[in-house]
Formats: structure tokens, C-alpha cells, sequence
């Protein structure tokens, strides 16, 4: 989850989100040298006299064509490598549907057995202590981790939207359409996210919480959940 | 504690970004000075020392981004190796019994 007063992105536990990570860095390092070279300009513009005796720059505009064109290359090629890699689905070891209502999600695991629940957030007057305020759930999403995970998100009344920071997923729930996305948790614990899409007064109060946990515990619960 | 250069770039938390600018400090001293003695222009060499510090900001960043890249690649195949030994360890899909076995049959 964020700390107080955080200003960059969570750690990452997903493969994907340590990809988002490093290009967040790259594009940054990128900003620190255009943004270098642009206060030294402004610097020289400022002790410079003002003249009108330049007719032509073709050098000047010849490098402001061709910089600014390797610059967008710089960004655009990480990019589109980490989109296309965002939108691969190898054989998904797991899916699960998370349907948004006004205002807690519905979950589904019906590859094996038919289990579905609802996810409240718990209320501040009901938190234990070590608890989350406006964040902790009655029933959390438990996954197993390192395990292919396909979430299929819709809604049941307006559009909602899925997302958890850490896994680098944010998807739409909106009504009468499935939308698709996957995810790898590369390390077990528990992961945080809001609805990220307005959808009435409560909109604030919908969290979503992800467990993920090794196979045998995984399996323990749905057993557990099913009977 | 972070230290963010220009407001936004944490040099402390984002990994070979601190090496990235004190080398480009030093590649942009090294050119700016240098062509200040050989020409004794200053606005032109405060101009190179710019470009130098840009270039070298830029280039030891990308080289030490690739080689971060590398080793988080080598990291990734060491533990899927390492599990994959847990796992197998003894079985028919052991990969160091197909190895031995394949010595044997080569012998």
C-alpha cells in the first residue's frame, strides 16, 4: 500500500510493474537532460542582447528537427515493448471475475469449483488494530503467487474499475463488457488497491485487497471458502 | 531520505541514476575544460561542457541499464534453476540426471 505523503510508484510485485518501474526511470532520466539543456538556453537567452539581424538558422533548426525525433524514439521503443508485453496471455493458470457494484466487488472463481463472494470494505469503527483504515476488506482476493493469473473485470450498475498499483493492474468494469487482463505475483503478501473509476458516493469505499499465497495455502482456503 | 535532482529524479532510490550524473559532471568538466585551454572561448566551451554533460549522463546511463537488465536476467534463470532443481531433484525430469545420462551413453 502507499505511505503517507508518497510520491512515487509502490514497490513493484509483478514482472510487469518492475518493467513500468525501469522505463518510469529511463523516461525520467531522459526529462533530466532535456530539461538541462533547456535551463542552460534560457540562461544564455537571458544574458544574450536582443537582436534581429538572424534571417535563416538552418543548422539550429536542422538539430531542433532531429533531436526532438531521437528523443521520441528513446521513449517510444521501451514503450511499445512493455505494451505488447501487457498484452500477452500465455495459458493462465487461474481466472477469476471481479464484478464492480455500487459499492463492493463480487468475485468468481469457477474454474474448479463454484465459488463466489462478495467484498466489503470494513468499516473504521470495525477495524482491529494493525488494520488499514478505508482499505481492508471482509473477504480479500487470495491467488496463488507466482501462478498465471487471468482476471475477467465487469460491472453490474455503472462503470467501475479494477486496480491494484503493485501488480501494475488498472482496468475498467463497465457494463455488459468483459475486459481482460493478467498478472504474475512474484512474491507472497498482501496488496492494496481502490476503485479507480467514479461511481457514485461511495466510490472512496470499495478497496480492493489481493492475498497471494504459496499453492497449498491457496488451496486450503478455497477448500475452506467452498464448503 | 531522498535527494531528487530538479525536483523529480531521485538519485538516491532509482538505481545507476546517481553514477549516470556524477560521471556526466565529470565528463561535462573534463570537455568544457578541455576546450576551454585549447581555444580560450568561454561561451563555446561552457556550450561543450552542456553537451558533455548530456552525452555522458546519457551514455553511462544506457550502458549501466543494460547491464542492470543482464543481471536481472541472470537473477531470474538462477532461481528458476534453483527451484527447478528443488523440484526435480531425483526425478526423471532431473536435469542433471540427463546430463550424467547422456555422458554415459556419449562413453
Amino acid at each position: 500500500m502507499a505511505n503517507h505523503s508518497q510520491f512515487g510508484f509502490q514497490d513493484a510485485s509483478s514482472p510487469i510493474m518492475e518493467e513500468l518501474v525501469e522505463f518510469h526511470d529511463h523516461a525520467l532520466m531522459v526529462a533530466l537532460a532535456i530539461c538541462s539543456l533547456v535551463l542552460y538556453l534560457l540562461t544564455l537567452m537571458l544574458m544574450e542582447k536582443l537582436s534581429s539581424n538572424t534571417v535563416d538558422a538552418q543548422e539550429v533548426e536542422l538539430i531542433w528537427t532531429i533531436l526532438p525525433a531521437i528523443v521520441l524514439i528513446l521513449l517510444a521503443l521501451p514503450s511499445l515493448q512493455i505494451l505488447y508485453m501487457m498484452d500477452e496471455i500465455d495459458e493462465p493458470d487461474l481466472t477469476l471475475k471481479a464484478i464492480g457494484h455500487q459499492w463492493y466487488w463480487t468475485y468468481e472463481y469457477t474454474d474448479f469449483k463454484d465459488l463466489t463472494f462478495d467484498s466489503y470494505m470494513i468499516p473504521t469503527t470495525d477495524l482491529s488494530p494493525g488494520h488499514f483504515r478505508l482499505l481492508e476488506v471482509d473477504h480479500r482476493v487470495v491467488i496463488p503467487m507466482e501462478s498465471s493469473i487471468r482476471i475477467i473485470v465487469t460491472a453490474g450498475d455503472v462503470l467501475h474499475s479494477w486496480a491494484v498499483p503493485t501488480l501494475g493492474v488498472k482496468t475498467d468494469a463497465i457494463p455488459g463488457r468483459l475486459n481482460q487482463t493478467s498478472f504474475i505475483t512474484t512474491r507472497p503478501g498482501v496488496f492494496y488497491g481502490q476503485c479507480s473509476e467514479i461511481c457514485g458516493a461511495n466510490h472512496s469505499y470499495m478497496p480492493i485487497v489481493v492475498e497471494s499465497t504459496p499453492l497449498t495455502h491457496f488451496e486450503n482456503w478455497s477448500a475452506l471458502l467452498s464448503s | 531520505q531522498s535527494f531528487k535532482l530538479l525536483g523529480f529524479l531521485d538519485v538516491k532510490s532509482v538505481p545507476c541514476a546517481r553514477e549516470s550524473v556524477l560521471y556526466g559532471s565529470l565528463g561535462s568538466l573534463v570537455v568544457g575544460l578541455g576546450h576551454f585551454v585549447a581555444t580560450s572561448r568561454v561561451r563555446r566551451s561552457c556550450d561543450f561542457a552542456v553537451g558533455g554533460f548530456i552525452c555522458t549522463m546519457l551514455g553511462y546511463w544506457f550502458y549501466c541499464r543494460y547491464n542492470l537488465a543482464q543481471h536481472r536476467i541472470r537473477q531470474r534463470m538462477l532461481k528458476e534453476g534453483m527451484r527447478n532443481k528443488i523440484l526435480f531433484e531425483g526425478s526423471s525430469l532431473d536435469p542433471e540426471r540427463r546430463q550424467t545420462g547422456n555422458e554415459k551413453s556419449d562413453s
